[in-house]
């Protein structure tokens, strides 16, 4: 007497089943982690601890950098309108956190107008009932060397303009450039870019 | 056995790139037609929201600077006009998006160098009607029937601003012609 090994086909329509719906999560899961969590993989200048998509905003962008921006910078304006720096990472490299307390001092870009604002890991608006938002090129203060200086985090630092934040997740800051000068639409990479240093120590 | 892994891998690949390919179109199509836009009765009309807060959810990284102003155009029933005279000396910009979100034209306050905007919108070069263009008019055709329409006005002070840019941003006039 000997065993039938063989799949019936019931089982054979299961498992095939089973393995095309592998094969689409596997597609959609690629597609959200490409679009997602690897905005890099299009053409992008790093400058410092801020980033920035060469085509955002871009008839010129290919398929990938297109979802990116609809998913991260929907609406973005090319880069001769405006350009966006963003920044996730400290200056050495480790992930910028909402619990943390951060300090961003800079020189004003060669732009018309420029603004830094603080966004929480969905890329919305931090809902605090203190300190601001952003700071723009309207409202920053040099100090004698022409630097502004804002802290951003989730305590107040008297004296300082102060971008509050809430919660235990992510830290986004994006640096915009209204009408920025020849140079930099030209060589985005020439950015004078705002250091972004952890203020004591964050566990 | 060989021909059932290639199958699978196409069906992956396929997939993978249809979902990369349609998400600026779906996220366009909700921001055209959501429950938001449909509450602001921007279809083929200006609508005004409220400067950018924390509980705006809509379209990512929201500027604090900026005051909005927005327009779904539809261009199915024939052109749409497109005209603002912002009196501003700071910057404002008027941008329209397509379908898939390309930004494919844009003025703003340098670029209009002080004339009032005054745009024909057409789905094809031709469908300009006859002596549309006589005072001026500028015809921008747009490469979807249906697209978005967001004006910013910089704001580095809202409220101490408001009196100067609020009746200036409701010059926009984004209508079926």
């Amino acid at each position: 007497m000997t065993a039938n090994f063989l799949p019936s086909p019931l089982q054979r329509n299961v498992r095939n089943l089973v393995l095309y719906l592998g094969a689409v999560a596997i597609g959609l899961g690629s597609a959200w982690w490409v679009v997602k969590k690897a905005p890099w993989m299009g053409s992008t200048v790093q400058v410092g601890a801020w980033r920035a998509n060469l085509h955002a905003g871009s008839q010129d962008a290919d398929m990938y950098t297109r979802a990116s921006i609809a998913v991260n910078a929907l609406l973005a304006l090319d880069r001769g309108e405006t350009m966006y720096f963003v920044a996730t990472r400290d200056d050495m490299g480790r992930t910028l956190r909402s619990d943390c307390n951060y300090r961003v001092l800079g020189t004003p870009p060669k732009s018309r107008w420029w603004s830094i604002t603080a966004y929480a890991e969905d890329m919305f608006l931090f809902d605090v009932a203190r300190g601001h938002h952003s700071l723009n090129g309207s409202t920053a203060k040099l100090d004698g060397n022409g630097q502004f200086a804002l802290t951003v985090g989730n305590t107040e630092y008297t004296g300082t303009h102060w971008l509050a934040t809430t919660g235990g997740g992510g830290l986004v800051l994006t640096l915009r450039l209204y009408n920025p000068g020849p140079e930099l639409q030209r060589e985005p990479g020439t950015l004078t870019a705002p250091s972004v240093v952890p203020i004591g120590v964050c566990e | 056995m060989g021909g059932h892994a290639v199958a699978l891998l196409g069906t992956a690949v396929l997939v993978h790139v249809l979902a990369v390919w349609s998400v600026p179109y779906l996220i366009m199509h909700v921001l055209m037609d959501g429950p938001d836009a449909q509450a602001m009765h921007m279809h083929n009309r200006a609508a005004f929201p409220e400067p950018v807060s924390a509980k705006d959810r809509t379209v990512v990284m929201p500027s604090p600077d900026l005051l909005y102003s927005v327009c779904v155009y539809d261009l199915s029933n024939g052109p749409v006009r497109i005209s603002a005279a912002l009196a501003l000396t700071s910057y404002w910009s008027i941008a329209l998006y397509g379908a898939n979100s390309d930004n494919f034209y844009v003025v703003n306050d340098r670029t209009a160098a002080g004339k009032p905007v005054n745009l024909w919108l057409v789905p094809r070069q031709g469908d300009t009607p006859p002596g549309a263009t006589d005072d001026g008019a500028q015809v921008v055709v747009s490469p979807s029937t249906k697209g978005f329409l967001l004006m910013r006005v910089l704001t580095g002070d809202y409220e101490a601003e408001k009196a100067a840019v609020e009746p200036a941003r409701r010059t926009l006039v984004c209508n079926q012609a």
